[in-house]
């Protein structure tokens, strides 16, 4: 007991101190308004009240990581397939695209966030000097600068960075296929769009489930890239909930972690669900793996 | 019974090796001190040796005494500073502007009037950290809102400066219009990384217009953006928006870029910048700086029609020192902050940042390669009428977050109509 004690002590601080206190300290704070010098006043529910009732920005945040979710999980899991399938497949200069495919992954968010700020520049960034170079002027665009486009944007920005991981997740998958199966399929004639779909894909379904719940999860809280790209605007149109929280807590002049600590816990309850009802639908037939 | 690891020495080995580090830890003499200070503007070296030469007297002065000074960019520094705080990990001195009054509110802050030595230090400058009659911040840096410009190109569309420096308003719209039709982009402006620049010519048309006290009502919530003058000038701004008075990628350029747009490449006619300006022009060209050759000038902003106070100007106060409440040196922290706001620190503030300060300083005769400029400079504060403190030190909350999408980035971005941009920010800011 005393050696399990030893070696699992430095493990559970860490977790207790760095994961397990500070979301009992959200919870907490989120109802209380803290005052100067950390002076807490207890006041229910008023602060998910006033989220709820009178907080035009936290719905538009809300919506635009809704999209952002979904939109950015379906292309960064479906697309990692199809580069894993053309690789899987054989493509020309498999080794080289599978280096390039890869490396956005290994670039932190700040240099992706740089990077991608200069490719939508107006006067100078690459995708218009392209449009302009091919006749398309007509579609030239301030990427980040327009409502309409700069969520879309930011979205391209976060798949490329992605897409590389996802692949290499489906390449090891699909190289484990057992090669008698996709053997045997061949010998009855099996033709490759009928073997990737009911042969492949039925057995690559643990690992797609596994990585559209981890990306959901993951970008369910994006931050990074947002706030080093847009800061959430313009016009709020790029606001995700984790870049409203943290404005909220660090650019409305106060120190009040009550507010902040609502959205927090507002959004920690859903994401909760949510993994609880995915878990729910698909743990009878994948053990999943999250 | 056999257990596959024995408890004992483990844990021993263990306690051992932690014994081990802190027993190896160097130890501080009594004596010895080591004064932190966390300042903002680490990319600005003339700044950086301003500060790091005080603190390097002060340990001349102190022997056992030692600065550390962590530089920052802003936004990290404010995030670090607004965890460290309230958790007691604060440090003992800190850069502060005076529009973060949360620090004052939050008790964060101590008062300075007994620990400063107030006598180097101007009046008008002091008074901006004056809240409830305690002094809670030293002012360093002083800057007013100035119209940066290219002399050869303003030369080159056929344009004279008025003796007065200053545009009517018509003139400055026929003059962004002319550059324009001249395939040049009239004002080198971006909001990819501020809050503020986007503001600043519907800002200073404000204050010409509608003069000091009504332009403080309406960043306070007493005044209604709906009002008739403000609403010509925001009509008379979007009018320069329309005619394409900023670059395309306005919305992403950030404020570095901006300068570097100004004055290198691909050049601008104007810049509407405080007079911080120097900080990134006036550094070697393969640091970002401006060419030696640059043919800078600065003029007004334009006179509103009708305006109140044609005269009026912003001059604000920046970068500033504080003292953390929860300091156990506040005496020293007191003394590095003396020791950067001396007279004879003034004059160097002057001559190496070329910039104004809170600091008392003479300075009978600019000289070095910017003299020239300096001399400007002064010349376009004569008769000024100044308003103390930009919009930003006025406005809090939901209306500071307005400030900074709608009037800083939307407006001028061409996003919005007048009509939506005078609701959207009375939404948010008018409290009548």
């Amino acid at each position: 007991m005393g050696t399990l004690a030893v070696f699992l002590a430095p493990a559970l601080l860490l977790y207790f101190g760095f994961t397990l206190y500070p979301v009992l300290r959200t919870f907490y704070n989120s109802l209380h308004t803290i005052g100067p010098q950390g002076v807490q006043s207890f006041v229910g529910f008023a602060n998910f009240s006033q989220l709820l009732n009178d907080d035009p920005v936290i719905w538009k945040a809300v919506g635009h990581t809704a999209v952002f979710t979904v939109v950015a999980t379906l292309a960064d899991v479906f697309g990692g397939l199809l580069l894993a399938l053309c690789l899987f497949a054989g493509a020309p200069f498999a080794r080289v695209l599978r280096l390039l495919w890869f490396t956005p992954v290994l670039m932190s968010y700040v240099v992706v966030g740089v990077i991608w700020v200069w490719i939508y520049d107006y006067d100078w960034g690459l995708a218009n000097v392209i449009l302009r170079a091919i006749g398309l002027s007509a579609f030239e665009q301030s990427w980040l600068g327009d409502p309409s486009t700069a969520l879309g944007s930011v979205m391209v920005t976060h798949i490329w960075k992605w897409l590389g991981f996802n692949m290499i997740i489906f390449l090891a998958a699909l190289y484990a296929l057992p090669a008698e199966v996709l053997g045997a399929a061949e010998l009855d004639n099996c033709g490759w769009l009928a073997k990737l779909v009911y042969i492949m894909i039925p057995m690559l379904r643990a690992t797609i489930v596994n990585l559209l719940i981890l990306s959901f999860i993951g970008k369910m809280m994006i931050f990074d890239l947002v706030w080093i790209m847009t800061g959430g605007g313009p016009l709020w149109s790029t606001e995700t909930v984790s870049t409203y929280v943290y404005k909220r807590a660090f650019d409305w002049n106060t120190f009040d972690l009550g507010y902040p600590s609502a959205i927090a816990v507002l959004w920690f309850l859903i994401i909760m669900a949510f993994v609880v009802v995915i878990t729910r639908v698909f743990r009878q037939r994948d053990k999943l793996e999250f | 019974m056999t257990e596959p690891f024995a408890p004992r020495p483990i844990t021993a080995l263990v306690l051992a090796f932690a014994a081990g580090i802190w027993l190896g830890a160097p130890r501080a003499h009594a004596e010895d001190v080591t004064l932190t200070v966390w300042s903002h503007e680490a990319d600005q070296d003339a700044k950086v040796a301003f500060r790091e030469l005080a603190a390097r007297n002060l340990e001349k002065a102190h022997p056992g005494v030692k600065v550390k000074i962590t530089w920052y960019e802003k936004n990290p520094m404010l995030a670090a500073l607004k965890t460290a705080l309230p958790a007691g990990q604060g440090p003992d001195v800190y850069y502060i502007e005076p529009d973060w009054t949360e620090y004052i509110t939050g008790g964060y802050l101590a008062p300075l009037d007994d620990l400063i030595d107030w006598s180097t230090i101007e009046d008008w400058a002091r008074k901006i950290w004056v809240h409830n009659g305690k002094t809670y911040g030293v002012p360093q840096e002083a800057y007013t809102n100035e119209l940066y410009y290219n002399k050869d190109m303003l030369k080159k569309l056929g344009v004279d400066l008025p003796a007065n420096a200053q545009f009517t308003q018509a003139q400055f719209l026929d003059l962004v219009k002319k550059a324009k039709a001249a395939g040049m982009t009239p004002i080198a402006q971006g909001v990819g990384d501020r809050p503020f620049p986007g503001a600043y010519i519907v800002g200073e048309a404000l204050l010409r217009k509608l003069g000091k006290a009504d332009y403080e009502k309406l960043f306070t919530g007493k005044l209604s953006f709906q009002d008739p003058r403000v609403i010509e000038v925001f009509k008379w701004t979007k009018d320069l928006v329309d005619v394409g008075a900023y670059p395309k990628n306005f919305m992403t350029l950030k404020l570095g870029e901006s300068h570097y747009y100004f004055y290198s490449k691909p050049l601008a006619l104007m810049l509407p910048m405080g007079s911080w300006y120097t900080g990134r022009a006036f550094v070697p060209v393969e640091k970002g700086g401006q060419p030696p050759d640059f043919p800078l000038g600065i003029m007004q902003f334009p006179a509103m029609d009708g305006g109140a106070c044609s005269q009026c100007k912003t001059s604000a106060i920046g970068a500033s020192f504080g003292i953390n409440a929860a300091s156990k040196n506040k005496k020293l922290a007191a003394e590095y902050i003396n020791a950067m706001s001396t007279p004879e620190m003034g004059k160097r503030w002057i001559e190496t940042i070329y910039l104004q300060t809170g600091i008392k300083a003479k300075v009978d005769k600019f000289t070095g390669p910017y003299a020239a400029y300096f001399t400007e400079l002064m010349a376009r504060q004569k008769g000024a009428d100044y308003f103390i403190g930009g919009p930003l030190d006025l406005v809090e909350g939901k209306c500071k977050d307005a400030f900074g999408q709608v009037l800083n980035a939307a407006f001028p971005g061409g996003l919005l109509t007048v009509d939506d941009t005078l609701k959207r920010m009375n939404t948010a800011c008018y409290k009548g």
